[in-house]
This record gives structure tokens, sequence and C-alpha cells, in this order.
């Protein structure tokens, strides 16, 4: 239909417009984080009187949240797959599995916040705690965004509108989630796996 | 060959008109010391080619312009050409080449400043002769410079924090006085924002930036007055911190040096000595005089300073180096001092909120008079030749 | 996608939509303008706003002049002075070149590119409306008497709460964050719209430079935009909610906010100028009746340059005392960032060399470009030698040179632009006397304005004071420099006067003939003004210049000779029933909303919750209303429409993805 304003010419990159701009938008991400992630490294030693991280750190929890967090990137493959082969029911048990493992990494993250206020490191207490706050709570809010996400793709789903043939829609929004956990996995490192100074 | 020359000589000329207008007090092409010499001897050259360069271009364009204009004789079509590989890669090339040359001139000179000379004088110090490697402590604040001496060296001082900084045999604002021939090492940092220290006939600039301690270097070759201004924006009164270097000969420092360690002499005058105990009950808060009150009494500042002013009349400037002390005939310019002490914000912008720069104090005539009075028995006038040399206007 | 099929099913939503959702027709007069979601009329609403902008920034430009013509100015005190400069430098670049360059962009990059419209048509509506919401929120602080002080560089610590407490710098961090979704929203749509939409035939290297140069400053917007996010929200947070970053007594560092501003900001010099060198780039081949000399050098370098800006950042803070080996570093990378941006230059004049050149207005201004950028260009490599910008930055050397860039190269270009363009876009040519008027007052009312400051600059004359006292021999020139901004503004004056005179002068005949200029690429197949539906069918490429080509072709001498007219090439833009995207409401809603949570951060919280439900409820009626109006104008044969691709948009703004629109869905 070569009438229609918005056919795919000849020399296109072969990707729908929507999956295109999905790309174009997490490329543009990638800037985002590198700039909170550089505002972190830079403060990560500017503890002053307040907490250092290496001291307030508790690796072990924070790493099974990430393990739960990476899960979901498979169960949102398997929500996919699930689709593609027209399997209107898996698709929907995976997409909820996603949507909770990104609700307990979220969880996760409110207990440690609140365990870092009891012991002392508010927003405003030193250059790093901002930092730390800033990145982590950026990173947070874009999981919520994706859980947002998940959520009405369900509901889209409960109303029959979520179908194979529109599983594109599905796989968008998995690019998005597999992006907010491999940014998870830089965040991961700078912060906690690279050694942290402490007083 | 000519047809080169001349466009250089033009902007030989022009290089010339910017350099020589009359009372260019901040001119950067009039270097009066071997780091702005270094940076000069730089520059000069790259005004050059970059003159003639733009007048290949601009000239190249007026010639297309004429050369190659349609007049119309014929609807033909000029020949299609789409382009040349050689010559583009030609022209990609010689540029790089040009810029090749000037980035290792340009390195060189980087290097050249970035040493720093292991100089040293001797000095006389309140009796003891001691080594220094001249080295000043530059403070910037809204809207002023101060400009601290140690002579025992800076080694294992914390100067990390400008609002506390250790004592120091010298504090003085406006106005850095230094030795000829020497070069001096600045250690440099900021109580609030961002400033910048530039005095252009002796080096370029370089930031103060609070919370860290910047480094740059300065020279002059003959005794003289040199003019800077702050060049970081920072905030209402930016255009009003100014300063000047003061170049003396070494037997003239060491003069200034004898008479700048002493303490404030003990007012006589009786009007003198009603403004020395207005000064305590109100200047004392912020303003610092050595022998009368050690540090401020809590002052309502941001930056918790104000200018040092037991030797305010050895210095030609105040206020952030933009009025004069003196008059051109050596007198006190009584009516402006007077002005500052009465409404100091009418004379220099400062934010409606306070907190920062001098505020109006309130002061009776008579107060004023008497403030004035105890002012003038601080410190000792300087030469004729320094007076002079402040006057710009 | 592209080759999925998928049965219209569901004709439910669509069919009978709620009220509220269903779109607008669209049928004339403002609401036309307000709902739009056409390109075309998006472009112009993006060149009006930054008009209007223009004179706002303009009128400060005059004040600054006047203020400083003489020594110990008065006109201005020093506190409105640093308000007026400050919105003067953040107006020009963000409010008027970037949204100019948009312009341009918006309504000629799917026409060079032979698309019918953007990618995600309403997506742009609503960078355009974001945008403008961000540019009237920054202007909002003048009602509020609190306009931004603290520079367009904002460099903390002076912008912090304890320097400037006020609520100026709010509006700056709030005000750019809100433009600054608007360039990013664009940014990704455009690229979507080169990289999938183009004509048959039409490879990337058979572009024009002009659509190159837009999609470089595209990529460049998508990876710089973040970065300013990033500084404006930590600004943002270290004044409201008490963070550290930039505060020297809790430990933070100033120079964190330099490193990211120019990160963005070195990048950002690029994007306001390359738009132009594309327009030029346009112009010069039609009005020298050749083609552009070395095409793949043009693109490459401009490739080049995008690139190269990432690199060289630093060079904005050769003073700050960064050190000498990152001195060292960066003093070198942007020296050779001067060797692409040469090659451009001249690539230009070999293409005017054995052409037969037409100087009309719109040649007029892209020569002046070429010379007036050159010096800009040449002053820049002067002071990329670090140890000679320890004398220079700060100093009016410094205005000079990048109001050579960005007046002499950007504007400038705009200008060349307007000449050339205004055929396609309004039917009828602005006046040629009038135009070369306009173009001689400005461009000697420009040098004498700026050329002086050069001067100025190095006899030391810092940048943003306020006032200066006599005897520094700054008298003289700043008096120059201040008639010659009046000469501009009487430049200024000839445009308007041109394009008020023009359109009377035109009123009533038959526009334009389809094209006026002998032109070269896909635009002109299409009549003036372009009608509503850009192309009547598709055009097949298979050249550089297909439109030229389609009207000439040299013989077997190497003479061109002219196979067909323009009459007989371009398209009678008659087609009917050719669908297009229905208009929305929503775009406009949610910027709206934008604002007032603006508002909201710096007076009261409370004023979020309706700016946060103007967004969510805009998000939600995007999401929902159907995808055509039944009863639209633009005929809806059949429901084949990318619009449901628009609520991938919601991503950006934080929205879920919309699926029950994905009904809609389908491609035959």
């Amino acid at each position: 239909m070569s009438s229609d304003a918005h056919a795919v010419h000849d020399g296109g990159t072969g990707l729908s417009n929507n999956k295109l701009l999905m790309w174009v938008f997490l490329g543009s991400e990638c800037l985002l984080f590198g700039g909170l992630i550089s505002a972190y490294l830079i403060n990560r030693n500017r503890f002053g009187d307040g907490p250092a991280p290496g001291d307030i750190f508790d690796i072990p929890f924070t790493s099974v949240s990430s393990f739960v967090l990476l899960m979901s990137s498979l169960t949102m493959v398997l929500s996919l797959s699930a689709l593609q082969r027209g399997d209107i029911r898996n698709n929907r048990i995976w997409l909820w599995t996603t949507a909770l493992l990104g609700a307990l990494f979220i969880g996760g993250q409110v207990y440690e916040f609140t365990t870092f206020l009891r012991e002392g490191l508010g927003y405003t207490t030193s250059p790093f705690s901002s930092a730390f706050f800033t990145l982590t709570g950026f990173h947070g809010v874009h999981v919520s965004l994706g859980i947002v996400m998940l959520m009405s793709l369900l509901i889209s789903s409960y109303r029959g509108t979520l179908r194979k043939e529109n599983s594109e829609t599905v796989e968008i929004v998995g690019l998005y989630w597999h992006f907010v956990d491999v940014v998870w996995i830089f965040i991961f490192t700078v912060i906690y796996l690279v050694p942290s100074p402490t007083t | 060959m000519q047809r080169f020359l001349r466009p250089a000589g033009m902007v030989g000329a022009l290089l010339a008109l910017a350099g020589c207008a009359a009372d260019a007090e901040l001119d950067t092409l009039t270097p009066k010391g071997p780091d702005a010499r270094t940076i000069d001897a730089l520059s000069d050259p790259v005004f050059l080619v970059a003159g003639v360069v733009f007048i290949i271009i601009f000239g190249g364009t007026g010639y297309l312009w004429w050369r190659f204009r349609d007049d119309h004789s014929d609807e033909e079509y000029p020949e299609q050409v789409h382009g040349n590989f050689r010559l583009e890669i030609l022209w990609t090339i010689i540029p790089t080449v040009i810029l090749v040359v000037i980035g290792v001139f340009t390195i060189i000179t980087l290097t050249d400043l970035n040493r720093y000379e292991d100089n040293a004088m001797a000095l006389s110090v309140d009796g003891d002769t001691t080594t220094w490697e001249p080295e000043v402590v530059v403070v910037g604040q809204q809207w002023w410079w101060e400009y601290r001496y140690y002579f025992g060296g800076t080694e294992g001082l914390d100067l990390s924090d400008a609002r506390h900084l250790p004592p120091a045999d010298i504090v003085t604002a406006n106005q850095l006085v230094i030795p000829v021939g020497q070069e001096i090492e600045l250690k440099m940092s900021s109580r609030d924002v961002i400033h910048s220290h530039w005095i252009p006939a002796l080096n370029g600039k370089r930031d103060v930036v609070p919370g860290r301690t910047t480094y740059w270097k300065l020279e002059a070759e003959e005794p003289g007055v040199y003019f800077g201004q702050c060049t970081e924006f920072c905030g209402l009164s930016h255009s009003r911190m100014r300063m000047q270097a003061v170049a003396l000969s070494p037997a003239d420092f060491q003069a200034w040096v004898d008479q700048q360690v002493q303490p404030a002499a003990e007012p006589t005058d009786p009007a003198a000595i009603a403004g020395m105990a207005i000064f305590e009950s109100q200047c004392a808060r912020c303003h610092v005089i050595d022998g009368v009150n050690d540090e401020t009494k809590g002052a309502d500042l941001i930056a918790n300073a104000a200018p040092n002013l037991t030797h305010l009349m050895s210095r030609t400037t105040y206020a952030g180096g933009i009025f004069n002390l003196y008059e051109p005939d050596g007198s006190l310019d009584r009516t402006q001092l007077e002005a500052w002490l009465r409404n100091a914000p009418a004379e220099k912008p400062a934010y409606a909120e306070g907190r920062r720069g001098m505020p109006a104090m309130g002061l009776g005539e008579t107060e004023i008079d008497d403030v004035v009075a105890y002012l003038e028995t601080l410190g000792t006038r300087p030469s004729m030749d320094v007076i002079v040399a402040t006057e710009v206007e | 996608m592209s080759e999925q099929t998928a049965e219209l099913t569901v004709g439910g939503d669509a069919a009978q939509p709620l009220g509220v959702y269903s779109r607008p027709k669209g049928g004339g007069g403002w609401r036309d303008w307000i709902t739009t979601v056409d390109h075309k009329k998006i472009g112009i609403l993006y060149g009006g706003a930054a008009l209007l902008f223009f004179f706002v920034g303009g009128f400060e430009a005059l004040l600054i002049r006047l203020q400083l013509a003489t020594p110990n100015g008065t006109v201005v005190g020093a506190d409105l002075y640093n308000q007026i400069y400050t919105m003067h430098g953040v107006t020009m670049v963000f409010l008027v070149i970037m949204p100019m360059a948009a312009a341009f962009a918006n309504y000629l990059l799917p026409l060079q590119i032979g698309a019918r419209d953007v990618a995600f048509p309403r997506l742009n509506a609503l960078s355009f409306w974001v945008f403008l919401a961000g540019g009237l929120f920054l202007n909002c602080a003048w009602l509020f008497g609190d306009a931004p002080d603290g520079g367009w560089f904002a460099y903390s610590p002076n912008t912090g709460v304890s320097f400037s407490p006020g609520h100026g710098m709010d509006f700056y961090a709030i005000g750019l964050q809100i433009a600054g979704i608007g360039s990013l929203i664009s940014a990704m749509n455009l690229i979507v719209t080169v990289l999938n939409m183009r004509a048959p035939g039409m490879t990337l290297f058979k572009m024009p430079v002009f659509s190159w140069m837009i999609l470089v400053v595209q990529f460049l917007l998508l990876f710089a935009v973040p970065v300013i996010t990033v500084a404006l929200f930590l600004l943002l947070f270290d004044r409201n909610f008490g963070s550290n970053f930039f505060n020297p007594e809790m430990g933070g560092d100033p120079l964190l906010w330099q490193h990211l501003f120019w990160i963005f900001g070195h990048p950002e010099v690029y994007i306001l100028i390359l738009p132009s060198f594309g327009i030029v780039s346009e112009v010069i081949p039609t009005f020298a009746r050749k083609p552009i000399f070395g095409y793949e050098f043009m693109v490459f370098s401009g490739i080049a340059i995008g690139f190269m800006g990432w690199g060289v950042w630093a060079h904005h803070m050769f003073v700050s005392g960064i050190g000498p080996i990152s001195v060292g570093a960066f003093t070198l990378s942007t020296m050779f960032i001067a060797v692409p941006t040469g090659v451009k230059i001249l690539n230009w004049l070999a293409t005017m060399w054995g052409g037969k050149i037409r100087l009309n207005a719109a040649m007029l201004f892209a020569t002046g470009v070429v010379s007036m950028f050159t010096i800009g260009g040449l002053s820049g490599v002067t002071h990329s030698l670090s140890p000679a910008d320890t004398q220079q930055t700060d100093t009016y050397y410094i205005v000079a040179h990048f109001h050579y860039v960005i007046f002499g190269g950007a504007l400038l270009g705009f200008f060349a632009g307007f000449y050339f363009w205004w055929p396609k876009v309004f039917g009828h040519k602005l006046g040629e006397t009038l135009g070369k008027w306009n173009f001689w007052t400005m461009i000697v009312g420009f040098n004498v304005t700026f050329g002086p400051m050069h001067i100025l600059g190095l006899n030391g004359m810092s940048r943003r004071i306020d006032t200066y006292s006599p005897g520094f021999g700054f008298e003289l020139w700043n008096m120059v420099a201040t008639i010659g901004v009046f000469i501009i503004a009487l430049g200024v004056l000839f445009f308007v006067l041109n394009v008020i005179l023009s359109a009377r002068r035109a009123r009533g005949l038959p526009p334009e003939p389809p094209d006026p200029w002998d032109a070269r690429s896909l635009e002109w197949f299409t009549p003036n003004p372009t009608p509503v539906h850009n192309f009547d069918e598709d055009i097949e490429v298979s050249s550089l210049d297909e439109f030229w080509h389609r009207k000439w072709t040299t013989d077997e001498n190497g003479k061109v000779v002219r196979k067909a007219t323009a009459a007989e090439v371009c398209q009678a833009g008659d087609a009917e029933n050719v669908h297009l995207p229905s208009p929305s409401y929503w775009p406009i809603v949610m910027s709206a909303g934008m604002p007032l949570i603006g508002f909201g951060l710096m007076y009261n919280l409370w004023l979020c919750v309706p700016g946060a439900a103007l967004v969510l409820m805009a998000i939600y009626a995007w999401v929902f209303e159907p995808p055509d109006d039944p009863d639209g104008p633009f005929g809806h044969g059949h429901d084949d429409h990318d619009d449901h691709g628009d609520a991938e948009a919601g991503d950006e703004s934080a929205s879920d993805e919309g699926a029950p629109q994905e009904e809609a869905a389908s491609v035959e």
C-alpha cells in the first residue's frame, strides 16, 4: 500500500517504527544512567561525617535482590515466547511473574533505603548519600514504570486484545525491561562489587 | 609572495590597533611578564595564520561571487562537477598539517607554563632573615580578593578550607604586592562561589574554586601596577571585583613587608580614638585589624570574612579594587570613602537579603568622620608612583 | 511488524469512540493548529514560536548593548542586567536556534526523504507543545520578577540555594528540563523517520546533505539531552531537596556541574550549527547551478564533527584547574575538530567555483554564512590553544567568537533557508529587493556589533560584566557595537516588512508555480505550498538530486540539456482519499500539565497534583483515543495506521504500554 503514510519503505532498518523508537530511546537512556553513574563514582569517597559506603552496604542482601531482578528477565523472555506460540495462558503467567519479581526487587530497595535511613544515611547526609539515593532511586523509578507497563499488558490481555499478532508489543516492553536489568548489572557492580571506601 | 604579505600586514595593523589602545590596562597583547610573554609568543603567529586563512576564504568568496556570477547571457548550465577526490584529500591534509605544527608549539607552551621554578629570595621578617620561596595564598570572595603571605612556607598547612585558613604573616586585600623578577606561585581557593584570578599583563587566568586549591603563577619584569579583574561570573557585583598586582623592587618589597608585619598602631587623635571604638563595636563583626581584634566577632556573612584593614592606607584601592583611596595628588579621597561608609550597597550593588558584601552601617555623620580619622591611622601611604599608576580615569 | 498481517478485527472502540476520546475534526481555524499532527503545520508552529522568542531575545540584546554603550551604564542595574544576559543566552540557544532548526527539520525532512509525515505524528505535535511549554515557563520568570541570573552555563555553587535563594534558577532548571523533553522526543521521532521512512530507492547516501545534517543533529540531541537532564536534576535536587552534589561545604564538587554541562554543551554547539550547514549545502548548489562538491566529504565531515564534538567539552574548562594533562589532550582534540569544518567550507567554495551564481537573497545569506562562520571558526582555533585561551576565555573575544558561530553561522543560515523555502511553505516568494536590504543591513550590523568585540576581548574586557570603568580603553568599541546592534535590528525590521509586504502582494494571486529556483531535491516535487498530503504518490529515487536529474540530463558532449520541464516533473498535488493521521487534543493537554508541575515544585507541591493529573489524563486519552476520526476530512478508507505506535511515546513520558489501541494495529 504505497500511498499509506507510514508504510515501511525500501532501505529501512527492517525494524518496525515502534521497535526502532524503543531502541533509540534506550540509547538515550544509556547516557542518562551514564551521567548518574559518573556522579556516583565521583562522590563515593565523599561521605564526610556520615556513614561510608563500605560500612553500610549489605552485599548478600543486595545480591539476592539483584538475582531476583535478573530472573525477571528470564520470565520476560518466557512470556514473549509463550505469546509468540499463541499460548495466552502462559503468557499471562509469566507476565505476572515478571511483574512480581520486579515488585520484589522494588520492595528490597525500599527495605534497603529504610535501613540506611535508620543507620543515619539520609538523602542530605553527604555527597555520597545524595549520589547513591539518586542513582538507585532513578533505577527504581525505571523498574516501577516497567511494572506499570507489564500491568498494562496484563489488562489488555484480560480484555482479550493481547494476542499472537501483536506480540511485538510484549517484545518492546521486554526490550525496556531487559535494558533496566542490564543497567542494574552496571549499577550493582559500580556500587556494591567494586570495593567501597570505609571510614 | 606580495599577495600574502599585504593581508598579513593588515592583520598586523588590526592587532596593533587592538594592542595599542590608550590606557588599555587589561590588554592581553602587551605582556609585562615572562608567562604572559610566552603566551603572546604562541598566539601572535596563530593570529597571523588565522588572519591569512580568513583573507583567503573571505577574498575567495568575494572573488567567486564576481568571477562566476550568472550574467544571464545564456541559459546553459555550467559543467556539472561532483567533486575531486584528490583535491578534497589535499584540503583535508593541509589544515591538518598546519594544526599539527600549531599543536606541537601549543603543547610546548603548555608545558612551559605548567613548570614551576624553585626560585627563592632572602627576606627579613620581623628581624629574622628567612628564605622565602615566593608564593601567595589567594582567596576569592564575593566581591573582593584576599592575599595571604606565609613566609615560613605553606608546607604542612591545611589550605583546603578557605573559610578557616591558618593565621598568616600578612593578610591584605585587593592588591597583590610582589617583588619584581621573582616567579610568584599562587595557591588559590574561594570562600563562596567560583571566581577567576586574572592579571592579563602578567599571565592568563585561573579559576578559584571553593573546596579545591588551584595553582597558578605570575611574574612581573618591571615595577608597576598591573590591573586585573575577576573573570568568572560570581553573582551580582561580578563586574566590580577587581584587583591589581603591585610589583616592587626587592628593596621596596622588603620595606613593604617590614610595615605589613606590624600590628596597627594605637590611635592618639581623639577623633581616631572615637573611630576605633566604633570599629570595635560595629566593624569588628566582620573586619580584622591586627592588634585590635584577632578574629571577627561573628558576622552574619555567608563567607564569614571581610578585608583585613590593618594596613588599609598602604593600599591604593578598596571595595574590591573599584575605588581609589587617594586622589592623584596623593591626598585621601574623603568623599568617596565617606559615601562608602554611609551606604555601601548604594556604591556597589549587594543582594537585598544581605549576608554578602558590605552592608549599610547606619552611621551618623560624626561617626563617619571618626571612623575615617581612625582608618587614616592604619598603615603607611604607598609611594606616589603606585598612587599615580592606580589612576586609570 | 512490517510483514505481519493482522485482520482488522475489532471495530468496537474505534467505530464508536467515547465522546471524550473522539479525535478532533480539524475543520480549520485555530483549533486546527492546536490539534494538528501534520509535520508541516508543526514546522510552521516551531518557526513562529522561534521567531517570537527571537524578538524577546533580541530585545534583551538591545538592552544589554544599551547598558554597555557607555562606561558606568545605568540603563539597567546590575541585578536586572544579570537576569537579562542570562535570559538572552538561554532564549537564543534553547528557544530560538534549536526550535528554528526543528522548524526546518520538521517541515523539510519528511519532504526531502519522500515521506508523507514523520514516523509518529502525535509525538511530533507533543514535542512542539512541550518545547513551547518549557519556553513560556522560562519566560514566566519575568512576570514573577525573578528571572534566572546565573548565566546560561549556571555554574555552581553560584546557582545553589545559598547564593541564589530566589526562584530564578528553579525556573531555569525546570524550564530547560521541560524543553529538553521536547527535544528528546523530537530527536527520537526524526531518527526513526529517517531510518525507516525514506522513499523507495533512497539509500542513506542519496539523501540530501540537509537531511543528513538533521540526522546527525538528532543523534547528538539523543545523547546530549540526557546528560543535561541529569545535570538539571542534580541542580534541582540540590536546590530543593538538600542533596549535596555541587555544595562544597558538604564536600560536593562544583566541577561536576561543569563537566556535565559541557558534555552536553559542546555537542549542543554542533546541534545549533549543523542544521544551518545543511541549509547552506542545499542553497549553494541550487544557485551556483552545480551539484554539491564532494557530497561524501560533506556528509562524512558532518558525521565526523558529530563524533568529535563529544571529545572536546573540557576546552570550556581550560582555566578551571583540571590539570595540564587533560588540558593538553582537550587542546589537541579541539584543534582537530577544525579539520572537518574546514573541509565543509572549502567544499562550499568549490561548489561555487565554475558555477553560474545567482546572487539572490538566499544565496547572499548562504555565502554570508560561509565567510562569517569562517571568522568564528578561526577565532575558535585561536582559543583551542589552551595557553592563549587563558587570556581569551571569559572575555569579549569569546563573545565575539560564538556570535560569529551562532549568529553568523546558524542564524544567517536560517535566513538563507527562509528565502529559499518560503515559496514551498507559503506559496509565494519573499521580495528580493527587501531581501537584499535585509541581508546587507544584517551583515553590516552584525560585523559592526561583533567585530569590535574581538578587540574588546583582547583589550581585556571581561564577559558578563554589567558595567566597566572609563580608562581601560573600552569606550570606543562598546559604543560602536551598540550602534551595530541597532543596524541588526533594522535588518530584522526589513525581514518583518518583507514577510508582511510579500504576503500582501501575493494575496489573490495564484501560488508560485512549481520549482521556482530550478532546485534539486525531493521537496520540490510537490506544488507550492505543499499540499496537506505531501506527495500524490511515492517517488522512486535513483540518485542524489533526484528532482534535478528528472529535469536535466547530459548529452554526449557533457552538456546539460533539458529532458523535462519542472511542470511535467512536479506532482499536481490533487490526490484524493489519501489517508492521513487525525489530529489530536492530547499533545497540547499533556504539555500544559508540565509547567504546572514545575510551578508546584517551586511554590506549592499541591500544584503538582493538577499538573500530574493533566499529564496522566492526556497519556490515558492518548492511548485510548481511536486511531482515526471516522468523520474526519481526510478520508478513512483503510485503518492501517501507525498511530498505535505513538503509545510508545508513553514510555518516554512515563506511561504504560497502552495495549487497547493495538486493536487497530494492522498493516496491509
